[in-house]
């Protein structure tokens, strides 16, 4: 695999030492020998504890599997996370060791293994995040296949009933406790830190910990396979789960990690939330997704508690004997459901909101244009994160909870719509007029807005007393829910993992295959959970391993469907593996996002900022001249302030178009983005060097003019080679190529442009420039006009050569006025052929001037010099006037220059007597 | 990022006052707290929805054997006293530290972790001498969720206190920093302020 070191910022600059990695030395099979050690020896220690205490306190019998397994999970799991290195540090400080805040032994990685021991760099843990989230999702994934191959037909296919319930529990309590929860922690343990700009999260090693979690909470739910799978589904209701094989226990147990690793992370959010945002980041001025993961911590912290509880008491029942759930001696199971709905309704949001703030980022950078309605878009979140704590019972319609909740619960789910519809409107408006493109993160994001609004809607059915009690566990349910948590939630995963990907990894996936896989999930998910809406309403039940013939067709199809799903999961995955190990290398900011983990390179480097950024402006003023989001600085040995655009520079290859207005307005269109340098290269084989010397310095000259920071330089050789060796040394954010059309364009002839587009692998903009515009004045006409005074001199080559001369001298456009004084009557025939010769004469000094490259005009005027040169000066507007004579004649001219010019300087240029026509 | 600053020598008049950072630290605890009032919620809901649930019995409820669970109110209300002052004797070695003095901060909290560890010895004989064990109805479970979910906070406290003072002794605390004093004491208040309502909802109403 790629190597992906974090290299700090400028390392290629050399002499920057600040951030030396000093790396635990002990290699990442140690730490796995200690955790295989730490948790085996934690379980035989739990078991031989249990008997001590059961033999010490007379309990019989003796064995009690589910005792022991429960303290055989706790520990075990302690035992791992102690073996794997999460505990060393708090240890060490307890203990006495001598511990630096600045030991950044465990920060970042080198080599791709180092992702598999413990680290403390938020990047990292991201990763790390990802890759064990979607570890588990595949196994859910297999688990849902399973699940619909039984139910590709009627009757028995591949499981039994008992068996069947294990796979539906194990699918759900995987994709929900280990995928759909904690994957939003990983993305935003990723870039939030970035956004802020912050150099890592609050704590660190808490961070660590908090993923070291997800683990064993995962395995102890894959584990319960061997000891009879937990089959309660991941509701696990008692009584069903206080009745259950082994792998409740376990699922219990498990539950009691992934809660820790939530609440743990969901602290670390806020905190860094709130204390460690850059100068200039108020809260009006973070990202969508800082919102969102705000409000998402917050339910987090405070709904967690609550499957804890949940699961404590079964727990208790299961291995302590008491009496929760045991309504003859007192115990009552719809308090089971209170307690875990309360958790498992705002879940539902943990598992949505951090998607509606990507969904909020992708939209905003893919239509180009600033967020509609930010505040309310902030202000929805929090709306739909109160609300959501107010809604539990609707899950409950049904169970026999006190009726009069029913109404009031029903009244607040509906209410929910009103948030939620503010964003989705929010999003159309955002997309309304906007310049769409359509990325892979895009296409997932405009899917999310169809599933996801389809999804609210059944929601709202559902919400409704009355018809929810129709369809209540049936497949409408089934249908809602994998509406808005795969349609939903997973899109705007998936959208996330694209976006994020160049930044990440450094490298840029397949946009064919990552369309592809968009293309075949939506279709999918349509032809599996569409008709789910149908058959719920006809009244099938879910979670049953069996149904009625007369839903065989339907079923059939839902299998083919997911079976599309699961090839459309493996083409992402072959995406991502491959892409991140030979593909493309990624330019920093390849959507032109604006905020401002898109103003470090990719991946960032180890501490992300050098100096901390100052914000200065909101995240989404797309398309707003001159705004800008941060100014990224630089540390003193690289100049001090280094504003952003001199980090990144975009590649501009042109010849012949290199002074034409096309070009130099689509150059000064990125530049008012305020994040970018320009290399103008001019490819030169075998052309005039002159020529391209002077468009080169005219280009410069024009670009400086309009405040735009641009180097240039010719090179020569073929332009394939010099595009591709200027992007191997440059590094180029982008290239801009511009030439002639096809007809006119030498490149174009030999596919260069695509040539140059796969030799660099960088994302490339073509212009296209017609000939005659190329030939024009163009956007030379915002430099300085010299107006070049000549009679007889013009056509002679040495008026030519002069204004050369002058060109090279100092870039300008020039204006050769030609003053005739005609002999009256001016109609007549001798003043007719004057005029033509003069014309004539002027057309071969200015052709002669515009294939030297010199921006020119030029003018005949029916006037002698003290008439005609007031008129051209009003006209023209000089800054500079040069009177080209040839020898007593250029006295003349000087002097009614002199008294037409005003405060305008004036040069005299004698050519000498040879240069007379 | 050094989320526990460390102390900074204090600076003359002329320097412009650094920019107050909220701590962190602290607003960890505070969030931590807040989940851990949660998890009392949840637990606490639990008793209401058993207590509420045996509507045709009487209050407390009986026990297989035909008897009312009693709880020995009088004794837990002085344990609970016990408690409660050991928050205030925390909160005076705070306050002896913020006056310089660590010498009264140790004493302060010496006091405070012998008061905590008064409490969970009387707390264990009362369980030692209610009668009843958590399998007897559900009640008892409920009784004996709470109180023992408690009991394992206060344990966790004495912990805590207990590393507050190996530092205390090493002079690791000063009126400028003392971040993990703060947040252990947020904690320590937070379980006594939990046991005072626990007490009230279980024992006494």
């Amino acid at each position: 695999m790629a190597t992906h070191a974090p290299a700090p910022a400028h390392a290629s600059g050399g002499g920057h030492g600040d951030h030396e990695i000093h790396q635990d030395p002990r290699p990442v099979s140690y730490w796995w020998i200690r955790a295989a050690y730490g948790t085996v020896g934690a379980i035989l220690f739990s078991f031989l504890l249990v008997f001590l205490l059961r033999v010490g306190f007379g309990f019989e019998p003796l064995w009690d599997g589910e005792v022991y397994a429960t303290v055989a999970g706790l520990l075990g799991g302690i035992g791992f996370l102690w073996g794997i290195g999460c505990f060393d540090f708090w240890l060490g400080w307890a203990k006495g060791d001598d511990i630096s805040q600045e030991d950044h032994s465990f920060h970042g990685v080198t080599n791709w293994k180092q992702y598999f021991r413990i680290n403390t760099d938020h990047k990292v843990i991201g990763v790390q995040y990802l890759a064990m989230t979607f570890f588990f999702m595949l196994w859910g994934g297999l688990m849902a296949l399973l699940i619909r191959t039984e139910l590709a037909a009627p009757g028995q296919q591949i499981a039994d009933g008992q068996t069947y319930n294990g796979f539906l529990s194990m699918h759900a309590t995987l994709m929900i406790f280990v995928f759909a929860v904690p994957v939003f922690g990983g993305l935003a343990n990723y870039v939030l830190p970035i956004m802020l700009g912050a150099k890592d999260m609050a704590f660190p090693r808490l961070n660590a910990l908090s993923f070291w979690f997800l683990p064993v909470a995962g395995f102890m739910f894959l584990a319960s396979m061997f000891t009879g799978m937990f089959a309660s589904a991941w509701t696990a209701y008692p009584p069903l789960a206080s009745q259950g094989t082994t792998g409740q226990t376990l699922f219990a147990l498990g539950v009691q990690f992934a809660g820790a690793s939530s609440i743990a992370t969901a602290i670390n959010f806020l905190a860094t939330i709130i204390t460690m945002r850059a100068p200039g980041m108020t809260i009006w001025r973070m990202p969508i997704l800082a919102w969102a993961t705000a409000v998402t911590s917050v339910l987090a912290v405070f709904a967690t508690p609550f499957v804890a509880g949940s699961q404590f008491l079964t727990l208790f029942d299961r291995i302590m004997g008491t009496n929760f759930f045991v309504p003859d001696q007192g115990g009552d199971v719809i308090m089971y459901q209170h307690i875990f709905w309360f958790y498992s309704h705002p879940a539902v949001y943990i598992m949505l909101l951090p998607g509606l703030g990507i969904i909020s980022e992708v939209i905003a950078t893919f239509a180009r244009k600033p967020l509609f309605g930010y505040r309310a878009m902030a202000f929805s979140l929090v709306a739909i994160a109160v609300l959501g704590f107010g809604v539990w019972a609707h899950h409950m319609f049904v169970s026999g909870m006190a009726s009069w909740l029913r109404v009031p619960m029903m009244i607040t789910t509906i209410i929910i719509a009103v948030p939620t519809g503010v964003k989705v409107w929010s999003w159309l408006a955002t997309l309304w007029e906007g310049k769409i493109h359509m990325k892979t993160p895009m296409l997932w994001a405009l899917g999310f807005l169809f599933t996801f609004v389809m999804g609210g809607l059944s929601g709202v059915f559902l919400g409704v007393v009355p018809a929810d009690i129709q369809v209540s566990d049936t497949y409408f349910v089934t249908a809602h829910l994998h509406y808005v948590l795969y349609g939903g939630s997973v899109y705007t995963v998936f959208a996330a993992v694209y976006y994020w990907f160049p930044k990440m990894t450094g490298k840029m996936y397949s946009e064919r295959l990552g369309q592809w896989h968009f293309w075949l999930t939506f279709a999918g998910t349509q032809l599996t959970f569409l008709p789910m809406h149908w058959q719920g309403l006809q009244g099938m039940p879910r979670r049953v391993a069996d149904y009625d013939p007369r839903f065989a067709t339907v079923n059939a199809i839902e299998t083919v469907g997911s079976y599309m799903l699961g090839v459309a999961t493996i083409i992402f995955f072959y995406n991502v593996i491959v892409s991140w190990k030979s593909g493309p290398k990624a330019p920093w900011n390849p959507w032109r996002g604006k905020t401002l983990e898109w103003m470090v390179s990719s991946p960032p480097p180890l501490f992300n900022f050098d100096v901390v950024p100052q914000v200065v402006g909101g995240p989404y003023q797309y398309g707003i001249p001159d705004a800008r989001h941060a100014v990224v600085f630089a540390p003193e040995e690289f100049g001090g302030e280094l504003k952003e655009d001199t980090r990144y520079p975009v590649l501009v290859v042109a010849n012949q178009t290199l002074t034409s207005q096309a070009l130099v307005d689509e150059i000064r269109s990125r530049d008012s983005e305020g994040l970018w340098s320009f290399e103008l290269v001019l490819p030169l084989e075998g052309g005039d060097r002159e020529v391209a010397e002077r468009r080169l310095a005219t280009a410069l000259a024009v670009l400086a003019e309009y405040g735009v920071s641009a180097t240039g330089r010719i090179a020569d050789g073929d332009v394939v080679e010099v595009a591709t060796q200027a992007a191997a040394a440059s590094h180029p954010h982008e290239l801009v190529m511009a030439t002639l059309p096809l007809r006119d364009s030498v490149w174009m002839k030999s596919d260069s442009v695509d040539k140059v587009r796969k030799a660099t692998g960088v994302a490339m903009s073509h212009v296209v420039v017609p000939a005659n515009d190329a030939r024009a004045i163009g956007a030379a006409g915002a430099l300085p006009l010299v107006m070049v005074v000549a009679t007889d001199a013009v056509g002679a080559e040495a008026l030519a050569t002069a204004v050369r001369t002058r060109a090279d001298a100092e870039p300008a456009r020039f204006a050769v006025i030609s003053p005739l004084d005609l002999p009256e009557p001016r109609w007549g025939a001798e003043a007719g052929e004057l005029r033509r010769q003069a014309g004539e004469a002027m057309t071969a000094t200015v052709n002669a001037l515009v294939n030297s490259g010199v921006a020119v005009e030029g003018q005949v005027m029916d006037d002698g010099p003290a008439d005609a040169l007031p008129l051209a000066i009003k006209a023209y507007g000089p800054s500079r006037i040069v009177i080209a004579g040839v020898n007593g004649e250029a006295r003349g001219l000087a002097e009614a220059a002199q008294a037409a010019a005003g405060d305008v300087p004036v040069d005299t240029v004698n050519l000498g007597a040879t240069a007379g026509a | 990022m050094a989320t526990t600053a460390a102390p900074t020598p204090a600076t003359t008049g002329h320097q412009p006052e650094p920019k107050k950072h909220m701590n962190a630290a602290l607003i960890s605890m505070l969030l931590f707290i807040g989940s851990e009032l949660m998890l009392f919620a949840s637990l606490f809901t639990a008793y209401f929805f058993i207590r509420y649930g045996v509507a045709n019995e009487t209050w407390p409820p009986l026990k297989e054997n035909g008897e009312p669970f009693k709880l020995p109110v009088l004794l837990t209300g002085v344990n609970t006293l016990i408690l409660v002052a050991s928050s205030f004797t925390l909160w005076w070695g705070e306050k002896r530290l913020a006056a310089g003095d660590n010498k009264g901060l140790i004493r302060g909290l010496w006091v405070t972790i012998l008061m905590g560890g008064v409490f969970l010895i009387i707390q264990l004989n009362e369980y030692a001498h209610l009668g009843f064990t958590p399998q007897d109805r559900a009640f008892s479970g409920a009784f004996y969720t709470l109180t023992g979910f408690h009991g394992a906070h206060v344990l966790v406290g004495l912990i805590v206190l207990s590393l507050c003072l190996r530092r205390a002794y090493r002079h690791d605390f000063s009126h400028s920093y003392n971040t993990p004093l703060t947040a252990a004491s947020y904690y320590w208040h937070f379980v006594d302020i939990v046991w005072v309502l626990l007490f009230i909802l279980v024992y006494v109403i």
